[in-house]
């Protein structure tokens, strides 16, 4: 018999620095270049010594790059422990991060993340069915199946492009504030309109675009993290699902299963949804948004439209929704830099986008249709 | 091709104009895309037999974009998916629905050559079918 939740790891494992290389085209170094270069400018920018670490996680990125055994040898470094995950957003590595520390395995791990895939010519087309479904019918890139999830809940809801349209706007208004952001022109819902379809319902500002960069988060014990740092941010509750028989669930690209996380999470974390002060949802595409303020319980189902004209979420709402301008605006860094944004707000180094009185963040993160995750940060450590 | 998830029969049949799946011979699960383990029992036995080809559409796109050269001189052109009545879930083109919402309409399989590759199959509306 347990009473404790699942993922409730409060007081356990601190994030004690957060740090990223520059985005958008950075040619001439390879993906695994970048991804020391996120840990070095990582470690530099919080006085921490690379000898504190001795643990690294890692995350394959475009063109077989990414690898522990790799990253660990251009790094110079023997952790104690080492890892690759197959997939990013930096959700599941963190959690890896919390478990491997809480088990003794390594005390302060290193979770980074490289990729020059736009640099090296990744379209982003990859077939996501099978091989002979994705090229007999054409069905490619992410837009696909995100436009078929957003078609069909306008057909369960009445949902307008509209409505979809005020989370693109959003996310630039908060780019414009932003340094690091690749999009930071303004951006109407008018002219969000005005833009032509690329997978009918969807717009270019639905979909991400492909970038260089390299990102870092260093994370510690509870215990330890006062020593490496005047600011750690405590990791509050971690959830995960999963929903891996792919298309034969119901729904599928709706993600319904990602409600699990949403149930388990809050419980983890000992709060409740609305001692959440400021959001992050991961965003390859402004649907994955949508459905997941309806799944965590943020909005009604149907009532995203309403939410941000009535000032409950998004730039200038009550509740601050990707203050970076997400992977729409800011940089295609597969979630890390949602993290990397939360760490600051948290910190109160945010610089012009700053919040205040920020003491919870929620990320949420999904790797395709295949995983889903959350993390709850906080200020306090319990 | 990993000789376990060939679903070549299936396109070799959609040129017979008849729509195939494996059936597991354990339980009777209909599965696609092809694998050689039924998710239902993992049992490996299966059978390719013809299912019936109506179902509902489930969904739908428009691709504006050509994300490969290949479909270049595609474009505009749409995907659906469509539910089965056998359960399976198939990627798909529709057809023959003009300016109306073919979320959630009965469909029933044609077939025709839409890629150069031989026919393949495509949803129409279902004979004297209705909206669900
Ligand atoms: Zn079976």
């Amino acid at each position: 018999m347990t009473s404790q939740p699942r993922g409730a790891i409060r007081g356990r494992s601190a994030i004690v620095a957060a740090g990223n290389t520059e985005q958008g085209t950075v040619p001439g170094i390879s993906a695994d270049e970048i991804a020391v270069e996120a840990l070095r400018l990582t470690l530099r920018e919080n006085g921490i010594q690379k000898s504190e670490v001795d643990g690294l996680i890692t995350c394959k990125s475009y063109g077989g790059f990414g690898i522990d055994t790799e990253i660990g040898r251009l790094a110079g470094l023997n952790p104690g422990y080492s890892a690759t995950l197959d997939y990013g957003t930096c959700n599941f590595s963190l959690h890896l991060a919390c478990a491997v520390i809480d088990a003794g395995l390594a005390s302060t791990v290193a979770i980074v993340y490289g990729t020059n895939q736009r640099s090296s010519g990744n379209r982003f087309s990859h077939p996501l069915g099978r091989q002979d479904e994705a090229s007999v019918y054409g069905f490619l890139n992410v837009a696909g199946p995100a436009g078929m999830a957003f078609r069909r809940h306008q057909h369960r809801y009445g949902t307008t492009e509209r409505d979809l349209g005020h989370i693109a706007v959003s996310q630039r208004r908060y780019a414009r504030d932003n340094p690091l952001a690749i999009f930071r022109e303004p951006l109407s819902l008018d002219d969000y309109l005005a833009q032509p379809y690329l997978v009918e319902p969807l717009r270019r500002a639905d979909l991400c675009m492909i970038s260089d960069g390299g990102a870092c988060l260093i994370v510690t014990s509870a215990d330890r993290a006062a020593d490496l740092s005047d600011k750690p941010v405590h990791v509050q509750g971690i959830a995960q699902q999963t929903g891996l028989r792919d298309r034969q669930n119901a729904d599928q690209w709706m993600r319904p299963w990602i409600e699990r996380v949403a149930e388990r999470i809050y419980p983890a974390a000992g709060i409740e949804r609305a001692d959440i002060d400021a959001l992050y949802i991961q965003d390859p595409t402004s649907v994955w948004v949508l459905q997941m303020l309806e799944l965590y319980g943020f909005v009604q189902p149907g009532g995203v439209g309403e939410a941000f004209r009535n000032g409950e979420v998004g730039f200038g709402g009550k509740l601050p929704l990707n203050t970076n301008g997400g992977q729409l605006s800011e940089a295609y860094m597969w979630g890390f830099l949602h993290l990397c944004e939360a760490v600051r707000q948290l910190r109160g180094e945010a610089g012009e986008r700053q919040l205040d009185g920020l003491r919870t963040a929620q990320y949420c993160s999904t790797f395709g249709f295949m995983k889903a995750a959350s993390t709850i940060l906080s200020t306090d450590r319990s | 091709m990993d000789a376990t998830t060939d679903g070549s029969v299936f396109w070799d049949q959609a040129g017979n104009a008849t729509l195939t799946f494996q059936h597991c011979d354990e339980c009777g699960f209909v599965r696609w895309p092809a694998a050689g383990v039924c998710p239902e029992c993992l049992g490996r036995g299966f059978t390719w037999k013809p299912v019936e080809p109506r179902g509902t559409v489930w969904s739908w796109v428009v691709y504006h974009r050509a994300y490969d050269k290949s479909l270049r001189e595609r474009i505009p052109y749409n995907v659906a998916l469509v539910e089965l009545t056998c359960g399976v879930r198939l990627l798909t083109r529709l057809t023959g629905f003009g300016s109306a919402d073919p979320v959630g309409a009965a469909v029933e399989a044609t077939f025709e050559d839409i890629a150069g590759t031989g026919l393949v199959p495509v949803f129409a509306p279902a004979a004297g079918g209705t909206a669900s």
